[in-house]
């Protein structure tokens, strides 16, 4: 049937008026949309990567609300601050999550190896993990828990309670020589044997009689690109104050041992004075504290930036503070030799240690990277910092205006091809 | 700073006390060329006794068998196992002789068998230099004992130092004489004495 040609242009102006007004109407309403949506979303731990993809298409919410029980991982977390930078309201709940937290740090040590750093609930029992496989199991104490983990291969994971906190590896410390500067005796002797033989490769220069020295390797010139740590024995080693004061401002590590803060040309660099020689306080090393069968050169009036490493009897033995670039490390003994001959148990190996840490804690640390890797160290403080602090009760949700319906589009073009392909049916432009 | 005390071995066997100027002609040697704070007296001490591990290099000398005791024994692989250094010389300079087989086999019971020491070792320019190794003796010159000039001396190497030197030279008899004799030397025989010290301390 024919419609009557006003007929069909009513028909067309009406279909054209229609599609006009419903493009106008979908304008209108995707840019101020006007109805909201009431949803009760939720979601937990388990099924947050699906609704975090759910919810980063549209319809955007306004805000979400996450019931937790395990923290999220880093990228979901991520995830979730970029979802509250546009502008989603992000709440959450997660009073079971157990609060782990690792960091890791090289040891200063011809052996390699790290400090890991670990918190997780006091009493909980935790793995330490690296990327072959389990490397320790630890019972947590209350505040920090500190390991030492002789070879790690790639990322560090504390694992306590199902929640795991991961740590990328330090970068690689470089040990550098230690240099040794003193007159020749016993404690030279006996300190650069410790040394050695816990694997620190040593120089040094001892002096025998005037213009004679007993050198080992290359002590000189000391520059921090060769050596780490310069240990001075004795005021014999005056003579190379200048050099000595120039490589601790630079970054290289000084032990100042025994009375070589006497001399007038190291004393601005040491973390205080010496006192007058303190005798042993006890006959026998066979004690907790074998050091106190040694006498010592007590540290007075400490520097204001010093710190006291080791008291005796109310007196400092041993003293530390840093100086420009490096570390001074003062130590009032000088007969340590005794004890790695004359004391209990296993002396060596301790007095081994006791001058491998005190060359740490001064050394100069050149590093290599280990290469980036992905750490998530604490993962329930990152989520504070992510989110803020959990809400007590939920917010309702709500999710702005529709998605537009399908059906829209489908009616505005057949409208507008309905008044097009009329009008071209009848032989009009 | 340590003062450096020359400590002689006593042991219950044998005549360790055979040679009482060797340690007063060292100490003088010691003080003459060198700086290192040194204790004019010397020290005897036992070997089964834990005062051994107060001076980390003692001389042991003799002319008769040596056979250490349980106690010699375990104080002096305890006093090498934490760094002390044994300074062994054959009175008798015979390698045939009772003191240089019974000492021999103790030191193999105690702490491994010595052996040849290089000439190039630095014990040898530790101080003065020796490029031909151990000096001379005018024991070994003379005739006496063996009637060897032994060209090397013998040593226990631990962690690249010496722990046991022994010697087949008999200095105790060539450094046996007062200090105040040396005037009459043209060179000075007891200068290697400084090169052992020197090295204890350094090495």
């Amino acid at each position: 049937m024919r419609l009557p040609p006003d007929s069909r242009r009513r028909l067309e102006l009406a279909a054209r008026v229609a599609a006009i007004a419903l493009i106008a109407w979908m304008v209108v309403r995707a840019l101020a949309p006007t109805a909201r949506v009431e949803i009760d979303e939720r979601s937990d731990s388990r099924s947050l990567g699906a609704a975090l993809a759910q919810w980063t298409l549209a319809p955007v919410p306004t805000s979400v609300h996450l019931s937790l029980t395990q923290a999220p991982n880093a990228r979901d977390r991520d995830w979730l601050r970029a979802l509250g930078r546009a502008g989603v309201r992000v709440t959450w709940t997660g009073d079971s999550i157990a609060a782990t937290v690792i960091e890791v740090a090289a040891r200063t040590d011809p052996a390699g190896g790290v400090h890991a750093y670990v918190s997780a609930p006091a009493g909980s029992r935790a793995t330490l993990s690296d990327a072959v496989g389990l490397l320790d199991s630890v019972a947590i104490g209350s505040g920090v828990n500190a390991l030492t983990v002789p070879i790690a291969s790639g990322a560090l994971d504390l694992g306590a309670r199902g929640e795991h906190a991961r740590a990328a590896p330090p970068d690689s410390v470089l040990p550098r020589q230690i240099v040794v500067l003193g007159q020749a005796g016993w404690e030279g002797k006996f300190a650069i044997a410790s040394l050695q033989e816990r694997g620190w490769k040593v120089s040094s220069r001892l002096r025998v009689a005037p213009g004679i020295f007993a050198t080992q390797g290359t002590p000189l010139p000391l520059d921090t690109s060769r050596a780490g740590v310069v240990v001075v024995l004795d005021t014999s080693a005056a003579a190379y104050a200048g050099a000595i004061t120039a490589f601790e401002r630079n970054g290289g590590g000084v032990v100042l041992a025994g009375n070589s803060a006497l001399a007038p040309a190291l004393r601005a660099l040491a973390p205080g004075r010496i006192g007058a020689r303190v005798p042993a306080a006890s006959l026998s090393f066979a004690s907790a504290t074998p050091r106190r069968a040694l006498g010592f050169y007590p540290i007075v009036s400490l520097a204001a930036d010093a710190v006291a490493l080791e008291s005796r009897d109310g007196r400092v033995a041993a003293a530390a503070r840093r100086v420009g670039a490096g570390r001074v490390v003062q130590l009032g003994y000088d007969e340590t030799w005794r004890w790695r001959l004359a004391g209990s148990g296993d002396a060596p190996a301790a007095h081994r240690d006791y001058w491998s840490a005190v060359v740490s804690a001064a050394a100069y640390r050149a590093t290599a990277p280990t290469g980036a890797s992905i750490a998530d160290a604490a993962p329930l403080a990152s989520l504070y910092a992510a989110l803020g602090p959990p809400t007590v009760s939920r917010a309702p949700l709500a999710i702005v205006g529709a998605r537009l319906p399908w059906w829209m589009l489908a009616l505005l073009a057949a409208l507008l091809l309905g008044e097009w392909g009329s009008r071209r049916l009848r032989g009009a432009r | 700073m340590s003062t450096f005390t020359f400590a002689t071995a006593q042991y219950e066997s044998g005549d360790w006390d055979s040679a009482p100027l060797v340690p007063p002609n060292i100490i003088d040697t010691i003080a003459r060329y060198t700086e290192i704070e040194v204790n004019p007296t010397g020290a005897v001490v036992s070997l089964a006794s834990p005062d051994l591990l107060r001076y980390p290099l003692v001389f042991l000398t003799g002319h008769l068998p040596v056979r250490f005791t349980d106690a010699e024994r375990r104080q002096l692989r305890e006093f090498l196992d934490r760094g002390g250094m044994l300074f062994v010389d054959d009175h008798n300079h015979d390698i045939d002789g009772v003191f240089h087989k019974t000492a021999t086999e103790e030191l193999v019971r105690t702490i491994g068998a010595p052996v040849l020491l290089p000439n190039s070792h630095p014990l040898f320019s530790s101080f003065f230099h020796f490029p031909d190794g151990p000096p001379t003796t005018t024991q070994e010159l003379n005739g006496w004992g063996d009637n060897l000039v032994h060209k090397n001396l013998f040593a226990v190497v631990r962690e690249g130092r010496i722990a046991v030197l022994y010697s087949s030279k008999d200095y105790s008899s060539e450094w046996g004489y007062h200090p105040e004799n040396k005037r009459f030397q043209s060179v000075d025989n007891t200068r290697f004495a400084v090169n052992i010290v020197v090295y204890a301390l350094t090495a």
